[in-house]
């Protein structure tokens, strides 16, 4: 089966110079809930822009690789086309039109104009958003600037529902949120992959609230995926229990001094 | 030198002109507000080439070549306007509540403010972000050679009419930019000020007098008189 | 930003270093050593353009302190100039032609006018300082002309030639040391306030606002600051140009001469001493270079009536350039082409090793 997301040996330069991430190859087959997972700066947030697009922004280039949706390459494709054909981010901050109402933040998209002969995207329509996110049918005439951090998420979840994706690259959704909240929010991104049949790139810092609904996940390290698997697994490897998941070998919480030595006990290679 | 060459010169300029803002505003590396004015200022410099070089740049009265008349009218009150005024204000208005109602209820208005908002947003959803770039300058343009159709058939004709232009910062800023129904108090208000002080002051001052009105206005009220505070962080 | 060398500084004292390295000693006293000699090889021309350009030099240095390092955009800059220059005309109208009076009278009226706009300027940034600045300059435009025309001098003001005791300041060589000499100094001035707290705050502030105000930058100080030393620096470079040019007349000192010391900052590389240079050399030469072509052109009948509008599209074409493909400006091309070198074989720097 063709996957519907697939980058291969993807590498990227900023500012003409300095490399960000180099070989780095993953899959998100149709249906899925992929995580890819990674603390500060390993180069999570760098895959995603080039995957949708956006690195001449940041004066960011590819300088090798490709990246395959559905079969075609689509490698430097600039990120409006990209998000019509079904490739569709939820960023990690600056998710909603601030300057716009609830009701205005809805309708200023495009949704997906290429239709697929084979798998035709099923429209979704506005009361199916409010079907999965009811909280936001009572501000319609909101101005989403004045939105809390869980009511834009869900916004930026809807927006980018409306444009009809078939791949949903979602950027640190639990960033900033609380621990009940991102579970809900994590429950519905499983519940609209079942039910809209959507494929998931999850890219997140909480390991803990990834793989709690993915089926696969990648690590990535220093710009590059360092190891990956099913998430089964993932949760049995040692160092992804001890340095993502905060979990020790022995049983019972572990002290500062024992976790600030963990960069030098790492064991990946 | 040759008319066919100087013509496609001051093709190629107008060309750079209208794809220079499309293009520059994303690229550039520093602020948008920085962006935003340097290439209105290019785009001013290359215009104002592109006319001196096709035409002269005397001044000129196109409306007797076109062969139409600009009579005085009497309004009721005794005041008394020129035919052209008459219609500035109607091409005004009009404009004003077609722009009005694009930004407000269409979705490519909406989609135009969204994009002003947050360009690499808006190219998430979908969103030709230079595409609508290129037609809000599109319609900023309009909206300016409009302005200048009236003013030189009302007024003269002469390459330095960009000045005019200035005094536009000034309307949008007194009213608020971020706010359109700001921009018809600004008029007034700037239009009064420079009114009463050729009156009353001498025609020099009346030139200075709209950047008065901004400068009165900035350390007061930077955000304009129907702007919003928000405004003033974003350009 | 200089990727992949072995080069790092030890000590405070070699962060602060004007000059650093024994390359860029050897590179300079070579420039220097240049600079004095040209004379007895140069021509008179030549020498004239190398003290214009040392002159722009002036006002685009206080510029790039102003806009490149603090990233308070002013379009007033010519506002500025024309303040300088009418000090110097009022001066020389009150029978006080020294410049050793007129000069620091400049920077002190231009201080003063940076304390007048940098305190409102406190609550504006970006569109909105551009336009304010820019309103400025109209006002301070008309209160000179209305001087202009107060002393029954429609035209202008002359200036006599700068005199010290007995020694008078003419002629293209001895121009050209003063200005040449003038230039060095601004830019080693430059360069200083850049290495030093008040352009390290400036920078800070330039990059995010509110971080450099959390740690314990007075934002407003140094903002306004900014303004002072911009402001006064740019007013000695327009007392200095109200003496080359033994003239002064408001027309001198349009919204045209504004945009191109912004143009020489944007195409020299906003931020940057050396940009700020190159930048002014660029615009400086500009025209000449438009002159030279037309010339070596033969091209038939009338084109010098069109010669003004080229020059004016040229400039205007280059700054479109310079926006879209090289938002960096020339020192962008130079960071290039040392990056280049440094990584050679490389083309770019690798990945830290996962360790």
């Amino acid at each position: 089966m063709i996957p519907d997301l697939e980058l291969e040996n993807l590498e990227v330069v900023y500012h003409h110079v300095a490399t960000a991430i180099q070989g780095v190859s993953l899959r998100v087959p149709p249906g899925a809930i992929v995580a890819l997972l990674g603390t500060n700066g390993a180069g999570k947030t760098t895959t995603l822009r080039a995957i949708s697009g956006f690195l001449g922004a940041d004066d960011a280039q590819i300088v090798g690789g490709r990246v395959l949706f559905q079969g075609a390459t689509v490698t430097g494709r600039p990120p409006h086309e990209l998000a019509r054909r079904g490739l569709v981010l939820v960023p990690e901050r600056d998710k909603v039109f601030e300057t716009l109402t609830v009701q205005e933040n809805l309708r200023a998209l495009v949704p997906g104009a290429r239709v697929d002969h084979d798998a035709p995207r099923p429209p979704v329509t506005l009361e199916q958003v409010f079907h999965y996110f009811p909280a936001l049918a009572g501000r319609r005439r909101q101005l989403a600037g004045y939105l809390s951090g869980g009511e834009r998420q869900m916004l930026a979840l809807a927006t980018a529902l409306l444009c009809r994706p078939r791949v949903l690259l979602v950027d640190e959704l639990s960033l900033g949120l609380a621990p009940r909240v991102i579970e809900s929010l994590m429950a519905l991104v499983a519940r609209l992959r079942d039910e809209l049949g959507l494929a998931v790139l999850l890219v997140e810092q909480n390991a803990g609230a990834a793989l709690a609904v993915a089926s696969y996940g990648y690590v990535m390290e220093h710009g590059r995926i360092v190891y990956d698997g099913t998430v089964e697994r993932l949760l049995a490897h040692e160092d992804v229990r001890e340095f993502y998941l905060g979990m020790g070998r022995r049983a019972g919480r572990r002290s500062y001094t024992e976790v600030k030595q963990y960069q030098r006990r790492r064991r990946w290679f | 030198m040759a008319r066919p060459a100087l013509m496609l010169l001051a093709a190629l300029l107008g060309v750079t002109a209208t794809v220079t803002p499309a293009l520059a505003q994303y690229r550039i590396g520093m602020s948008a507000a920085i962006a935003a004015v340097l290439v209105t200022i290019t785009l001013g410099i290359l215009l104002r080439a592109a006319i001196v070089l096709v035409y002269t740049d005397r001044i000129r009265h196109p409306l007797p070549l076109l062969g139409l008349a600009n009579p005085p009218r009497r309004l009721p009150g005794g005041a008394v306007v020129s035919t052209f005024d008459l219609l500035t204000v109607a091409v005004a208005a009009t404009l004003f509540v077609g722009l009005f109602a694009f930004l407000r209820l269409s979705p490519l208005g909406i989609q135009m403010r969204a994009a002003g908002e947050k360009p690499l947003l808006a190219a998430q959803r979908g969103i030709n972000f230079q595409l609508l770039f290129a037609l809000s300058w599109a319609l900023a343009g309009f909206a300016g050679a409009l302005a200048g159709i009236l003013y030189a058939n009302n007024v003269r004709l002469d390459p330095s009419l960009g000045v005019l232009g200035l005094k536009a910062f000034a309307v949008a800023l007194v009213g608020g930019l971020d706010s359109l129904g700001g921009v018809i108090p600004g008029a007034l208000i700037v239009a009064a000020v420079e009114v009463l002080s050729v009156r009353y002051g001498d025609p020099l001052l009346a030139d200075v007098s709209p950047f008065l009105c901004l400068l009165a206005m900035l350390p007061v009220r930077p955000w304009g008189l129907f702007g919003t505070r928000e405004e003033l962080e974003r350009v | 930003m200089a990727f992949g060398g072995g080069y790092f500084k030890t000590t405070y004292a070699g962060d602060l270093a004007l000059i650093d390295t024994r390359l860029r000693r050897a590179a300079l006293g070579l420039l220097v050593f240049a600079l004095i000699v040209l004379p007895r090889f140069a021509s008179p021309f030549m020498l004239d353009l190398v003290a214009q350009t040392a002159l722009a030099a002036v006002g685009a240095l206080a510029l790039n302190l102003l806009t490149g390092l603090a990233g308070q955009v002013s379009l007033g800059h010519a506002g500025f100039i024309a303040a300088g220059a009418f000090t110097t005309a009022v001066l020389v109208e009150h029978r006080l032609p020294s410049p050793l009076l007129a000069l620091p009278a400049a920077a002190l009226v231009g201080a003063g006018l940076g304390v007048i706009v940098g305190i409102p300027a406190l609550r504006l940034k970006g569109l909105y300082l551009a336009l304010g600045t820019l309103a400025l300059h109209h006002v301070v435009l008309y209160a000179c002309g209305e001087f202009q025309s107060h002393w029954g001098a429609n035209t202008g003001v002359s200036i006599p030639p700068p005199r010290f005791g007995a020694w008078v300041l003419k002629g293209t060589i001895a121009w050209y040391y003063a200005l040449t000499a003038i230039g060095g100094l601004v830019l080693v001035l430059s360069v200083n306030l850049q290495r030093s707290r008040a352009g390290r705050a400036w920078m800070a502030i330039r990059d995010r606002e509110i971080a450099a105000e959390s740690v314990g930058i007075d934002v407003a100080r140094y903002k306004v600051l900014a303004f002072v030393w911009s402001s006064a620096l740019t007013s000695v470079a327009g007392a200095l140009f109200a003496y080359q040019r033994a003239f002064v007349s408001v027309e001198a000192f349009g919204f045209f001469l504004a945009i191109e010391y912004i143009a020489m900052v944007i195409i020299g590389g906003l931020g940057s001493a050396l940009g700020a240079v190159l930048g002014a050399a660029f615009v400086t030469l500009l025209p000449y270079g438009i002159d030279a072509g037309v010339a070596a052109l033969r091209v038939p009948g009338g084109a010098e009536y069109y010669l003004f509008p080229l020059k004016f599209g040229a400039f205007g074409l280059l700054m479109a350039a310079f926006l879209v493909f090289e938002p960096q400006g020339l020192v962008g091309i130079w960071r290039r082409a040392r990056n280049w070198v440094v990584l050679w074989p490389l083309r770019y720097r690798p990945l830290r090793p996962a360790s």
